[in-house]
């Protein structure tokens, strides 16, 4: 009855509930220990199918983070904890250090993150801004590698990362939380949650800040920067559940953030999104269910002008949701879930003529089945129809998976494809970079396509796991900018097919004693047509490691957690001019280790106190390139969080 | 009853953002299209400064093929292109600035450290210091950046003030560059032995364009 309720409860939290949640039957007890260790094989996840699905019965390979991992990370949004967590996934600093995500080989128009299943507006240098998604009120986030468009249209080519929202317990639960680390780095937080009757809500506010850092060497020494930006943001969430009937989940959600660069003593850059939206789920029988919901994100861009003290907007990206789903059991074990999409995408921006918008609509069809042919044998297949108008774009994407169990190892093998639809920016882009050339965009562009084929294993028996998973992807016509000499600028083109291919390996076990270990490798080859230039920089080698104990006594509890990154050097196509597309040179960037050093303690009732040693071997770049870690040495942050409805009961 | 209520709010909460397509609040940011004070006349000579007793000069420095020539003694600006290489002078001028370099007609300049233009205004007898003149110049004034990339950059051959020229650095050494305004007063003496106190206000207009320049000054000084 618990694990139903724990389904249930999920399942609403991303707005997915399936009526397949309800067939499925506990079948083995929860090892609590296990659980708090983050692997928990029973937990359940909807990213891979948009359905709950228990860990271990999910069709596709899902990793999941716990809550529990996220307090031990001591991340304070999703690019420090995805680091820490996975390996093969690097967050580095493109042009004006804007911040750009590397996915074994995918970037970050190519990996799709949602939040609570919804889509995100708003980008800079292909990546939206991954400072909007702090940790505060997170149940998990789940990470599905691979093309997943079948199911989320466009930009799932290389993967899907959902953030999942928790709803309080209790009837009223607040924290009060506050970090303080080098470089005047803060960060304070408060979250009430309140629960009665059918109505719940959690309400959250966070604060970050960090001053510049000074990175002591200079550009001169062949470096790309010589300081971080000092910044500081604000994000405010609310959450309100109401559940009129049994039948019917109304969700009501709202957003506010704010983030300021220093990037200019002139000026600041300015960044704002807000957001709301409506779900509703009903239930409409034991075996049904249907979803009508709606989204709204707003992200803006602005420069504040300090002599003038004007703010001045110069981006605007306006995204209105509309989607419809339905789902089905319609046999005890066949679930069948159908649905569509409206999306209407405005776009203002600096980068286009005369500071002009453009709108685009796109609209979605889906249908997917998930059969359980025996308790063995699980089989899906699914289907997805986009269309987008402007790019007068159309695209099919496809999968099929197979999942067979054979206790204690479980086979999966899946095709799935993904696409990206050329966006509005790299149609439509007219831009002056500085005098020195014009961005030009390209209304001709197709879609980025991705066919990707993995198999796994997965070994599970009491608290140790097992996981070998290999990957090929087939990418085709992948939009970037070249020099295009009859326009005597660059502009955006498809280009050459590419080829990636990886391995990830995943060992975890806990024991009895409170130790647990967690060791990640992930392997990644990227292959271009002879003769092209292969700029990625997507490190070969990158493993994560963690180390960690935990014990209780009656009123102290202590969990103390060390994880490791490392990532092996890297050889890169580069450029020697950007008005030829032929001539590079090849750069190799060293590789690098980082260990951190976490220890948690809690006093008394809800009193905790978090040490992190961050660099803990002192590595220092000898200059600061894109993608080194912007670390000056070893460093210490200190935190502490307050359960305060814990200490008054 | 209650139930269908709740249902209608939720839609007609729903509806809501529907009536606004592209996007909410846009009243809390500045139009690029509002004239802050003292800009709405146009470029030049413009009127008062930000202090009293002072006036303004506002200009559009962003081509990088032109010298904008002020004269002071008229307030007449003027620009005139490049051509060639080979610069075009007015009769009369004082000082010219082409996007963040400045030259003088034959004067001199001092880097005063004074804060306020009200303190230049005060002092009673020429300061002491390091006056510079101008200098020529062949790697200075950029006038065609498109082959930056290719490693090169086209300058024209012409005189230039390093010392005024500092008032607004830009530190190329990353990208995009650092741009530092240098506050402080600078005093130029003229060829005709009378002298300007001049302060960098802004380089920037209205919406955020860098090269357009506006400069406070007050003139004559009475030492």
């Amino acid at each position: 009855m618990h694990l139903f309720r724990h389904i249930c409860f999920s399942a609403v939290a991303f707005g997915s509930m399936s009526a397949a949640a309800v067939t499925v039957e506990p079948e083995d007890s929860i090892d609590d220990l296990f659980k708090e260790a983050g692997i928990d094989l029973e937990a359940v996840t909807v990213t891979a199918t948009r359905t709950p699905r228990l860990l271990k019965d999910a069709p596709v390979i899902t990793r999941l983070i716990t809550a529990t991992d996220m307090r031990r990370s001591d991340a304070t949004n999703i690019g420090d904890l995805l680091q820490t967590e996975l390996p093969g996934i690097e967050f580095s600093y493109s042009m004006n250090q804007q911040t750009s995500l590397n996915m074994q080989g995918f970037g970050g128009n190519a990996v799709l993150f949602l939040v609570d299943g919804e889509r995100l507006a708003g980008e800079t240098l292909d990546n939206i801004d991954y400072s909007r998604l702090n940790l505060t009120n997170l149940d998990r986030v789940e990470i599905v590698k691979g093309a997943s468009s079948a199911l989320y249209g466009s930009n799932a080519v290389g993967g899907v990362v959902n953030l999942i929202s928790a709803e309080p317990r209790n009837p009223w639960e607040l924290n009060l939380n506050a970090r303080y680390g080098a470089h005047n780095a803060q960060r304070y937080g408060a979250q009430l949650g309140l629960r009665g009757g059918r109505v719940s809500s959690v309400t959250s506010a966070q604060f970050v800040s960090s001053d510049a850092i000074s990175l002591k060497t200079s550009v001169s020494e062949g470096g790309d920067y010589n300081q971080v930006y000092g910044h500081h943001s604000w994000n405010i969430k609310e959450r309100l559940v109401y559940r009129p009937i049994d039948a019917l989940t109304l969700t009501g959600r709202l957003g506010y953030f704010f983030r300021q660069r220093d990037s200019q003593p002139s000026s600041r850059d300015r960044y704002r999104d807000f957001t709301g939206g409506l779900r509703g789920v009903w239930q409409y029988s034991r075996n049904g269910e249907i979803e009508l919901s709606y989204g709204y994100d707003q992200y803006d861009k602005s420069d504040f002008l300090i002599a003038s003290s004007r703010d001045v907007r110069d981006y605007s990206n306006v995204q209105h949701t509309a989607g419809a789903r339905w789902t089905m059991t319609c046999l005890p074990q066949l679930t069948l879930t159908a649905g569509g999409d409206f999306l209407r995408d405005y776009l203002m921006s600096y980068q286009f003529e005369g500071n002009g918008s453009h709108r685009q609509i796109t609209v979605d069809g889906y249908a997917q089945a998930e059969w359980d042919v025996t308790s063995a044998l699980n089989l899906i297949g699914g289907l997805r129809y986009d269309y987008y108008s402007e790019a007068r774009a159309d695209h099919l994407s496809a999968k099929v998976g197979a999942m067979y169990k054979m206790r204690p190892f479980t086979f999966r093998a899946s095709y799935s494809g993904g696409f990206r639809a050329p966006t509005l920016k790299e149609m439509y882009m007219n831009f002056d970079m500085a005098n020195i050339f014009m961005i030009y965009g390209n209304p001709d562009l197709k879609s980025e396509t991705s066919n990707n084929f993995s198999l796994s294993a997965e070994y599970a028996r009491g608290n140790y796991n097992l996981t070998a998973a290999g990957f090929y992807n087939l990418v085709d016509n992948r939009i970037t900018t070249a020099w295009n000499t009859s326009l005597a600028g660059q502009q955006y083109v498809n280009t050459a097919p590419l080829r990636i291919g990886g391995l990830e390996l995943n060992a975890y076990g806990r024991w009895r004693n409170g130790f647990g270990a967690r060791v990640s490798y992930a392997f990644t080859r990227e292959v271009i047509r002879k003769g092209e230039p292969l700029t990625s920089s997507t490190r070969p080698h990158t493993t994560t490691l963690r180390l960690d104990w935990q014990h209780k006594w009656r009123d102290y509890s202590l969990d103390v957690a060390l994880h490791g990154r490392v990532l092996s050097a890297v050889t890169v196509d580069e450029f020697t001019s950007l008005t030829s597309y032929e001539e590079t040179e090849k750069v190799r960037y060293p590789a690098y280790t980082m260990w951190k050093l976490n220890i948690n303690q809690t006093v008394w009732k809800g009193i905790g106190i978090n040490l992190t040693v961050d660099n803990l071997l002192n590595y220092r770049p000898k200059y600061y390139y894109s993608s080194s870690p912007t670390t000056t040495g070893t460093n210490l942050a200190i935190g502490v969080t307050l359960d305060i409805d814990r200490m008054t009961r | 009853m209650k139930l269908r209520k709740l249902c209608r709010l939720f839609l007609l909460v729903a509806l809501l953002p529907l009536a606004s397509c592209n996007g909410l609040f846009e009243g809390i940011y500045d139009s690029p299209d509002d004239m802050p004070d003292g800009d709405d006349s146009g470029f030049g000579f413009v009127g008062e400064g930000s202090a009293p007793a002072t006036s303004r000069i506002y200009i559009d420095a962003t081509s990088y093929t032109s010298w904008i020539y002020l004269d002071f003694h008229n307030r007449k600006a003027t620009a005139l292109e490049i051509e060639e290489g080979e610069e075009a002078e007015p009769l009369e001028w004082d000082l010219a600035i082409h996007r963040y370099d400045a030259k003088t007609h034959s004067g001199l300049v001092l880097a005063s450290g004074l804060k306020e233009l009200s303190e230049a205004a005060a002092l009673t007898s020429r300061p002491g210091g390091a006056w510079t003149a101008d200098v020529w110049t062949t790697d200075k004034i950029s006038i065609d950046m498109s082959h930056m990339m290719e490693g090169y950059i086209i300058y024209a051959e012409s005189f230039y003030n390093p010392v005024l020229s500092g008032w607004l650095n830009v530190d190329t050494s990353e990208m995009p560059p650092i741009y530092t305004l240098d506050p402080q007063v600078y005093i130029v003496e003229f060829a005709d032995g009378t002298h300007a106190a001049l302060r960098l206000m802004d380089f920037m207009d209205k919406a955020g364009v860098k090269g357009y320049m506006t400069i406070d000054y007050i003139y004559p000084l009475a030492f």
